[in-house]
């Protein structure tokens, strides 16, 4: 048995509609189990994912999330989106498209032994806890998966997606001659996409176009599970936030104080109202 | 007692400086290893480092806002005396030294 602590990085092994989505998947164990089959006995699992550009190396471990989560006894599943962290980068479209990632995820979690909500099980079910495009994914997995995810925690959420208004012409043809981008958000986004060496930008781009293919209508399908909306309280993206929270049964929310977008992952009160939501 | 002091580790990928966000620990405070100690923010992201060892928290460098650059001191930890590494005095056995004669010493026999 592997010691606690220690994380697999091992291929996702499953196809799903017969390619292979290459995703890198780690698992953490809770600090206080012996062993991880004593872990999956004892303790619900967390879904991580992270949000555009990023990956779980950024977003989780050195922000401080795996040993917060694993610290307080919880079992961590995280996943490297394609083109991101040590994911692989597929030549099709459709392994990019939110449907498709969220149908990979599916699988990833009960392989890494997720199984349905049972009534008076405190171990089954799945929380999930996602940042920017993890909380838009997050949404759409939790209001497609009621009998699975047990509550999440949604960080950076927005009821719109910058991606979607992504100039991808604009950026093909920066990254291809150097033409500069005219729209900020795109070259902002585009700036952040090549700041990570771990990134794949040919693939990121394909996310960004598989996405507009499938864009957020987040009352389309709404998560009936509680949920906590977490965000700066200078994230600009955040601030309908409470149109989000409006949708849902039951939502709370949290502001962080003179925390931005790309600074409020490593809060410490956002980490600790998270452990109290997931456990209540 | 003795005073350790740590910089602000490498953050890798040419970043040579980071803003404080917020300490999660304070002057006083016994700390242990691994234990988080601030949030920093660079222009990649932000991110938690932890302590690199245990000790209590004499003095921290950088209030929330402030930079402070790769390699200079952020955190400066008292110690007990034999636990203070490569500062202060540890006792070192030291090898045995091997007596070499320069000249040749003949036998007796």
């Amino acid at each position: 048995m592997e010691s606690h602590g220690k994380h697999s990085g091992q291929a996702h092994p499953h196809t799903v509609e017969g390619t292979d989505p290459q995703l890198h998947v780690e698992t953490h164990e809770p600090a206080a189990a012996a062993d991880s089959e004593a872990a999956i006995l004892t303790s619900r699992p967390v879904l991580l994912i992270h949000g555009f550009a990023s990956c779980i190396k950024l977003n989780w471990t050195d922000a401080g999330w795996i040993s917060a989560l694993t610290g307080a006894g919880r079992r961590v599943i995280a996943v490297d989106l394609p083109g991101h962290g040590l994911s692989g980068a597929p030549e099709d479209m459709d392994s990019y498209t939110p449907s498709r990632i969220r149908a990979d995820l599916l699988q990833i979690v009960f392989d890494a032994g997720a199984r349905p909500l049972l009534e008076g099980d405190p171990t089954s079910g799945l929380d999930v806890i996602g940042y920017s495009l993890g909380s838009r994914l997050a949404w759409e997995f939790g209001a497609t998966q009621p009998e699975l995810v047990h509550r999440m925690v949604l960080g950076g959420p927005s009821v719109l997606d910058p991606l979607a208004a992504f100039d991808l012409p604009a950026a093909q043809r920066y990254l291809a001659d150097g033409t500069p981008i005219a729209d900020e958000s795109t070259a902002g986004l585009l700036k952040m996409a090549q700041l990570l060496p771990s990134n794949n930008v040919f693939a990121l781009l394909s996310l960004v176009e598989a996405i507009k293919t499938e864009p957020f209508v987040p009352d389309e399908a709404v998560p009936r599970m509680p949920v906590l909306l977490v965000a700066g309280d200078r994230d600009e993206r955040a601030e309908s936030m409470p149109q989000l929270a409006a949708l849902l049964d039951h939502a709370e929310q949290l502001l962080l104080p003179a925390r931005t977008h790309t600074n409020a992952i490593t809060s410490r009160a956002f980490k600790n109202a998270a452990l109290d939501f997931l456990a209540r | 007692m003795a005073e350790i002091s740590f910089p602000l580790p490498d953050l890798g990928e040419g970043l040579i400086e980071a803003t404080v966000l917020e300490w999660l620990v304070a002057e006083g405070d016994q700390v242990e290893r691994n234990q988080p100690l601030v949030e920093v923010e660079t222009t990649k992201s932000s991110l938690e480092l932890p302590s690199p060892q245990a000790g209590k928290v004499v003095r921290v460098y950088g209030a929330p806002g402030e930079t402070v650059n790769v390699g200079e001191p952020l955190i400066v930890f008292e110690v007990p005396d034999n636990t203070a590494g490569i500062v202060g005095t540890v006792p070192v056995e030291e090898a045995p030294k091997r007596r070499v004669r320069l000249s040749a010493v003949l036998d007796e026999d």
